[in-house]
């Protein structure tokens, strides 16, 4: 075979390879989901804990929680249809959309009588919110193979323990910092490291 | 000497290639999608599609999103297993270059 021919085939396999990845780079660009959502729970917290002191909206503080997750998850759907509208689906891209959404639900379902009902010690719920938010972070990073969101995960799973051990005060103090480690500071590692990758990706028209 | 395998004609031009690589990634893709990840014009990517429909390596759905048409293309199992003999052939050919 000549060097040309040869060169020809080395084009093709790089062009498979470059072609493939790029279907697949569709999945990414999620980091500032992260931080909305790190948003969202501050806005919650600040809203159930200093509500009564606040404008007269704001003094039904039983609806901090749901009136803000209602209104975070309504923006992540209206503003990943704006995005990602038009962006084929794919196998990892529904994986991760069904271990959120699913994170979701059960998040909504378990909170919502909790906190009807009065059942909820401070310490137990920040530690099965901070578990359930392990556990999808987790699943996450293993289907993204990003080691980054595991390190996320493995503080989400600290911060149960430690809450579950802690007074409220400091349970309060360990759910703030693992959503400002976790949600904020992870969110904008993700948007810096999409960024990047777009840029060295570049045009790989074929 | 071993024979050496035959590339598939359907798939060896560079714009067909470069649509089924494109394609085995995702599960489905829109004509604007992968004319952008192309950089090809409508008429090329029309022809190279309806080629790669007639082999039976994608299949086309039509519908409207928003009132605007919107054409759809798939993957299908024939195409994905002609991909990949494709690959298997070209590192064959390749021997022990790459």
């Amino acid at each position: 075979m000549t060097t040309d021919a040869e060169q020809e085939l080395k084009d093709r396999l790089s062009l498979i390879e470059n072609m493939i990845a790029e279907g697949r780079r569709t999945t990414s660009s999620w980091g500032w989901v992260f931080v909305l959502w790190g948003v969202a729970y501050y806005v919650a917290i600040a809203w159930s804990t200093w509500g009564l002191a606040g404008p007269i909206w704001s003094r039904n503080y039983y609806l901090a929680w749901p009136v803000t997750m209602i209104a975070a998850s309504a923006l992540t759907v209206f503003l990943a249809a704006r995005k990602f509208g038009r962006q084929p689906p794919t196998t990892i891209g529904r994986a991760m959309s069904a271990i959120w959404v699913a994170m979701g639900i059960s998040m909504f379902v378990l909170l919502l009588p909790l906190g009807i009902s009065g059942k909820s010690e401070q310490q137990v719920l920040v530690a099965v919110i901070a578990a359930m938010l392990g556990s999808t972070n987790a699943a996450s990073s293993m289907i993204l193979k990003w080691m980054p969101q595991f390190a996320c995960a493995i503080v989400w799973w600290l911060a149960a323990v430690a809450s579950i051990f802690g007074s409220v005060t400091q349970s309060t103090v360990v759910f703030l910092v693992a959503i400002f480690l976790c949600q904020i500071v992870f969110g904008i590692y993700g948007m810096i490291f999409e960024a990047h990758l777009r840029k060295q990706r570049g045009g790989s028209h074929a | 000497m071993p024979e050496l395998p035959e590339l598939n004609p359907v798939i060896h031009g560079k714009l067909r290639l470069a649509l089924l690589s494109l394609l085995s990634g995702v599960e489905e893709a829109d004509f604007t999608w992968l004319r952008t990840k192309t950089g090809s014009t409508d008429g090329n990517l029309g022809a190279q599609l309806l080629k790669l429909e007639e082999a039976g390596y994608v299949t086309v759905k039509k519908r409207f999103v928003q009132r605007k048409p919107q054409t759809l293309y798939r993957m299908t199992e024939q195409g994905r297993t002609a991909l990949s003999e494709y690959v298997q052939a070209l590192r064959a050919l390749l021997g022990a270059a790459i």
